[in-house]
């Protein structure tokens, strides 16, 4: 060998073990972070569920860390919260939302439903149909799925039965699902409510305005899980801590179950599909998808109640 | 026979077959892009669903196509700077065939769902061992071959191939080191090492040494500045391993990993330009010959792409233009323009010139060459614009925190444009793959011998 050569050999050499040195060893001796709050030991069957997530390629759509931007995504993440992310899971791309809280979001049903074919939740998602999945998979998936970020944008928690009112179901005398009880639930509410929550109640009524705490917009999705309990609960029962009057001391029982019957109407962002997704079935996804798509496109789509003559003026106007 | 001795028997077969496995690695690429448009195209089939075919398209076009033409194209040069017969034609024959075969199993245990799910290495581990073997013969041939040389001096093309072939075994081996359990960042660091470098010191490396070599090669005009050519590899050898972690900048890494990151990132604008201005300046007053030169074309076009990603690239790692590019599809956009509009071109190129000096005959279509050439760069050019466009609209859906079914909707177009501008690159190349096939099956050429100079043997001579 040319001697003229042995001095840039060294010389890689030399330079490519201290880079070696510097960026995979240095950071492996002495990053070594504590375990969070947050960092999730998988049960087996979470972990089962994680080399489901893995096998199946969502890393390639999906990140799993909230930056300093992100809004709606739940708190900044840590270094201590995947000390037991092996292999690592971060991701590079982001066609669908963050998922490191993705634990709580959603009941175990809708993610069900979603895997089988996410267009029947979310009309327009590009996310693919795993319906390939077989039924102990995909309860580990969704295991797996529910116990990142150990719940801690729980949200369904509110969507909450109490006894007592689950009893009132049996002494309901009005149809909630009928359009009459919907249109006298409007009438209620553009007297009573359309001051804080507006007429379209998506919040920005004029009283919103000098109210800390906003008004509720009945617009955003999750929502979508209320049921009339729930709705009769809320209304019935206020929000305490905000100006959200317990409704139960001024409107009767009949009153209230006409307004649920009309904020089960108010069109929600992203709207379900008529379906619901506890009825949808892995072998018969495309039916049911073309099935509700058509019965969709049957039906108009935004406020379902109409109005007839110029829209009601905001604070009451009718 | 399986095995021949026979000179540049092996620089053929490897880009023969590397030509078949681009236009299955676009087929898989052009499937997945379909998919966006129809995300129900799949049927609930398992091994069709985009997450699966992502990491298949991905392997495919890295492992199966870009090196196994990479290394049919330097098994080429380096015999031709060396001026001696390569060190072990039968090994390399066999590396041949156990990475084929390799390529073989990876996609289909790929989309099978048998993934190490870590980027660009999702390989499982029996393929990593082969591949590895594969890449060590190679080292071996190649280093035993420039060893043995006649000529003493060492052109440029051979430091970046012998760069290369030092480089990525070591590489190679480190991401995928799974017998090392590391904890979740940890195991990010390593793999950004790994899936930065695989690019930096193999892609690149290769891909630059044989535009050094094809650049004066075809426009016959010696290189601009040897001295410049040299800075430019000592600077890619010392800048561009350790810049990975520009991958996860926003990721909660140690901040000074981070740092020396987005520092090298930035320096890498020095090889960068010393290579292109080399190149450039080669090019001084001969750029007529872009006209009637195809192979050159194909080259220059790479080049230019070059200085598109390199100049992105390294503004991409600022934290600022990080901050609000991160996880959009301005990033694939970015590496399909070093991968696809880069190196594949500067491989085209090459693969025209060699290819028929290796089978000693013309090539079948000079029309189809240049229809290849326009398919690929105009379907390019479309794809890498739409890519860079959905980038922005995804960028400013995240940073309005906005629900992304809110704005997914906005891309609807966007994907189909995607998907189009690739169809016609697929298109492009099934022409490329017919063209080679015919030249290696000796059809008779449709075109007179001197149309193309330097796709034609007659004319300039081995
Ligand atoms: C092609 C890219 C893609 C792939 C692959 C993908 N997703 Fe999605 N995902 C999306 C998109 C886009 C959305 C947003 C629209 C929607 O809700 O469907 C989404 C939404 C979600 C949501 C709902 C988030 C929320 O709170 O609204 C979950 C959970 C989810 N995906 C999980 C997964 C899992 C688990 C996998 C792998 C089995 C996966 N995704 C694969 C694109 C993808
Ligand atoms: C004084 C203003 C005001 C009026 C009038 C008002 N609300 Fe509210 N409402 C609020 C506020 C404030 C909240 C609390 C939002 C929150 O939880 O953040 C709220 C919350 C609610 C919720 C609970 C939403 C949830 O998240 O569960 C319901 C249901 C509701 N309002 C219905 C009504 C109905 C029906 C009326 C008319 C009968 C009405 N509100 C009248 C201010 C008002």
């Amino acid at each position: 060998m040319n001697k003229n050569y042995i001095l840039p050999g060294f010389v890689i050499l030399v330079s490519f073990s201290l880079i070696i040195f510097t960026t995979v060893l240095l950071p492996h001796f002495i990053f070594h972070p504590e375990p969070s709050e947050y960092a999730v030991e998988y049960t087996e069957l979470e972990a089962k569920g994680r080399d489901i997530y893995r096998r199946e390629g969502c890393v390639y759509c999906h990140s799993q860390f909230v930056r300093l931007q992100d809004r709606g995504f739940g708190p900044l993440v840590q270094a201590g919260d995947y000390v037991y992310d092996t292999p690592n899971l971060l991701g590079t791309i982001r066609t669908g939302p963050d998922l490191s809280n993705e634990g709580g979001k959603h009941p175990d049903a809708w993610h069900k439903a979603h895997f089988i074919n996410p267009r029947t939740i979310t009309p327009g998602s590009i996310m693919p149909p795993f319906v390939h999945l077989k039924e102990d998979d995909m309860e580990a998936l969704i295991a797996y799925v529910q116990s990142l970020g150990k719940k801690r944008l729980k949200k369904y928690d509110r969507i909450y039965r109490p006894d007592e009112y689950v009893a009132k179901l049996e002494k309901r005398t009005v149809d909630v699902n009928s359009s009459a009880a919907a249109n006298a639930g409007r009438g209620i509410f553009q007297q009573n409510c359309a001051t804080c929550h507006g007429t379209h109640g998506l919040g920005n009524g004029p009283n919103a305005i000098a109210l800390a705490k906003k008004p509720a917009n009945f617009s955003r999705p999750f929502y979508k899980d209320y049921d009339d309990v729930t709705w009769f609960w809320r209304v019935s029962e206020g929000v305490p801590g905000t100006r959200m009057p317990q409704w139960r001391k001024k409107l009767t029982d009949e009153q209230m179950w006409y307004l649920v019957a009309f904020l089960k109407t108010l069109p929600r962002v992203n709207e379900v599909y008529p379906h619901s997704y506890e009825t949808l079935e892995p072998d018969k996804w495309l039916e049911q998808l073309k099935a509700s798509e058509a019965e969709l496109n049957s039906e108009p789509k935004a406020m379902l109640i109409e109005t007839k003559g110029p829209p009601p003026m905001a604070g009451g106007g009718h | 026979m399986l095995l021949s001795d026979k000179e540049n028997s092996a620089s053929k077969f490897f880009i023969l077959t590397a030509v078949f496995w681009l236009v299955v690695g676009m087929t898989l690429g052009l499937t997945g892009a379909i998919e966006f448009v129809a995300p129900d195209a799949s049927t609930g089939y398992g091994p069709l669903t985009f997450s699966r075919i992502r990491p298949a398209h991905v392997n495919t076009v890295a492992f199966g196509w870009l090196s196994m033409a990479n290394i049919g194209i330097a098994l080429y040069i380096v015999p031709t700077l060396t001026k001696v017969k390569l060190f072990n034609e039968k090994l390399a024959n066999f590396v041949c065939i156990l990475w084929n075969l390799a390529i073989l199993a990876g996609i289909a245990c790929l989309v099978h769902g048998y993934s190490e799910g870590r980027e660009y290495a999702e390989l499982p581990v029996p393929i990593d061992v082969v591949v590895l073997i594969g890449l060590l013969s190679l080292s071996y041939v190649i280093y035993m071959t420039v060893i043995h040389r006649k000529v003493k001096k060492l052109y440029v093309s051979l430091w970046y191939i012998l760069g290369a072939f030092f480089w990525m075994p070591i590489v190679y081996f480190i991401g995928n080191r799974t017998f090392v359990r590391l904890d979740g960042l940890n195991d990010a660091i390593v793999n950004w090492f790994y899936g930065h470098n695989i690019l930096g010191m193999w892609f690149t490396t290769l891909g630059v040494g044989i535009a050094y070599y094809m650049i004066p090669k075809l426009s016959g005009k010696p290189l601009w500045s040897h001295s410049l050519s040299m800075l430019g590899f000592w600077t890619i050898a010392f800048f561009y391993a350790p810049t990975g972690t520009h991958h996860i900048l926003q990721a909660p890494v140690p901040e000074w990993l981070k740092a020396l990151a987005v520092v090298f990132s930035v320096a890498l604008v020095i090889p960068v330009i010393t290579v292109l201005t080399n190149f450039f300046m080669t090019m001084k007053g001969s750029w007529w010959q872009l006209a009637n030169n195809l192979p050159l074309r194909f080259v220059l076009t790479g080049a230019l792409f070059y200085l598109f990603t390199c100049i992105q690239g390294p503004f991409q790692a600022t934290r600022s233009i990080n901050w609000y590019i991160h996880f959009t599809q301005w990033v694939p956009g970015h590496a399909h323009a070093a991968l696809l509009g880069t190196f594949t071109f500067f491989n085209f190129g090459a693969i025209y010139y060699i290819l028929p000096r290796i089978l000693g005959r013309q090539f079948y279509s000079v029309g189809l060459a240049k229809a290849h050439y326009w398919f690929t760069f105009i379907g390019f050019n479309i794809f890498y614009f739409v890519f860079t466009v959905i980038g922005l609209i995804q960028a400013s859906g995240w940073q309005q925190g906005m629900e992304v079914s809110q704005w997914s909707i906005a891309l609807e177009p966007y994907w189909f444009y995607r998907a189009f501008g690739g169809a016609l690159m697929w298109f492009g190349n099934v022409l490329f793959l017919i063209n080679v096939f015919m030249t290696w099956r000796g059809a008779k050429p449709l075109d007179p011998p001197d149309e193309e100079p330097a796709m034609s043997v007659k004319r300039t001579g081995v």
